[in-house]
């Protein structure tokens, strides 16, 4: 208690008040971070779904300036460490916007994507032996066993074959046996079947999973690829059912764009 | 507030994978971020489903002519948890404005964004222009 009242001393001498109260992380019987509940990817704010998309910011795009926020100061951008090869590859599909994209076509996002595109909520169900991670996103899920190998008998899969362990406070997921018919993330970040990706979920308060990922394809890419995201506690958030391959009329408007790529091709 | 910023902060250092923000499909290869429209009108069709939805609306020129618009937007699932009610907060009959980008095909088809009720009430029906497209910066550009 001495101690408590020293710390709470200490923060008020450093200028700090408390903010408004937030639950403790819950932990699970074996004392692990409890990363049940449904979550949003792809965003740094904290509040319900309502609260942190209502303002049209959806996907986690910069927060607005609106009272009691700091504006969010972005640090330096850098290049995907794609080949040089496979740059002109990514670039070309950056030029065509994005009409390639194989989520347009109801096609699973993959690993990192269906966690980082931030539309859509995901939920974790975590269990001693296991977790579970189910997408609303094109209904994709992964049952994740905790200590275990990957299988010998892996078939190349859109979202991959993942195990986990864990390394302190951080579930570690190892996730590799993937086709290579999914992007990583932004427009035309392609990948090979030798993509092996390495995600870390550390849940650092009661709102907010860290989300870092190393993406390796030795075939395309120069060096890791090492990104940093965030997974925010979406209380109140239920999965609905998303069924994207009927009516998804898009397409058919491609079919008539792809005519005359000039239409929307990038100048 | 302090303590705010340091909350603001920490969580922008973590946000290196900015990317835009990602629908199941490209804005830039169907709509014109460089063609903004904003119409009045009644709408006459409301398609609330998967996976995107649309609506329909009637715009009367100031001659008297009258063209039905189509408007594509977010998914039923999407306008839920934003504050949609299915049948009661967009239905026909019901007049709006809408902020939006209009297809590259040149037809009265539009990407919506913003719709405004007749009460003054704004929602968002649609993502940003340049949603799914890459956006402005491609992913290897140095």
């Amino acid at each position: 208690m001495k101690k408590l009242s020293g710390l709470l001393l200490a923060l008020a001498a450093a200028g700090v008040t408390l903010a408004q109260e937030t639950p403790a992380i819950p932990r699970t019987a074996d004392g692990k971070p409890d990363m049940t509940g449904v979550w949003q990817g792809g965003s740094n704010r904290v509040g319900t779904w309502e609260e942190a998309n209502g303002d049209g910011g959806l996907g986690g795009g910069p927060a607005p300036a609106t009272a009691g926020r700091a504006p969010v100061q972005r640090p330096a951008r850098e290049p995907a460490p794609y080949q040089d090869w496979a740059k002109v590859k990514v670039q070309e599909s950056f030029s065509r916007r994005g009409i390639d994209d194989p989520m347009a076509r109801c096609l699973m996002g993959g690993i990192p994507r269906s966690t980082t595109v931030g539309l859509f909520p995901m939920q974790i169900v975590q269990t001693p032996t296991q977790v579970i991670m189910l997408y609303e996103m094109f209904h994709a899920f992964r049952v994740i066993p905790m200590n275990a190998k990957h299988p010998d008998d892996m078939e190349p899969s859109y979202m991959g074959d993942s195990v986990a362990h864990w390394e302190g406070d951080t579930l570690v997921v190892d996730v590799t046996g993937f086709n290579d018919r999914t992007w990583i993330g932004a427009t035309g970040t392609f990948h090979t079947e030798a993509m092996h990706v390495t995600e870390r979920y550390t849940r650092v308060n009661y709102n907010r999973i860290n989300y870092d990922v190393t993406v390796e394809d030795p075939k395309v890419l120069t060096k890791p690829w090492i990104m940093h995201n965030s997974i925010m506690l979406r209380t109140g958030t239920r999965l609905r059912e998303y069924e994207c391959a009927e009516n998804n009329s898009d397409i058919q408007h491609y079919e008539q764009l792809l005519k005359d790529e000039s239409v929307f091709r990038r100048k | 507030m302090k303590k705010m910023n340091i909350c603001w902060g920490l969580a922008a250092m973590g946000l290196i994978l900015a990317a835009p923000a990602a629908a199941h499909h490209s804005f830039g290869a169907e709509y014109d971020g460089n063609k903004p429209i904003t119409l009045t009108g009644v709408i006459t069709k409301v398609e609330w489903m998967n996976p995107h939805s649309y609506f329909f609306l009637d715009v009367t020129d100031s001659n008297g002519v009258v063209a039905n618009w189509k408007f594509e937007g977010f998914p039923p699932n999407v306008l839920y948890r934003t504050g949609w009610k299915k049948d009661v907060t967009l239905k026909a009959g019901d007049t709006i404005t809408v902020f939006g980008w209009r297809a590259r095909d040149g037809t009265n088809w539009a990407h919506s964004r913003q719709v405004t009720f007749k009460d003054g009430k704004k929602l968002f029906f649609g993502p940003p222009a340049g949603t799914g497209d890459g956006g402005n910066v491609s992913a290897v550009a140095p």
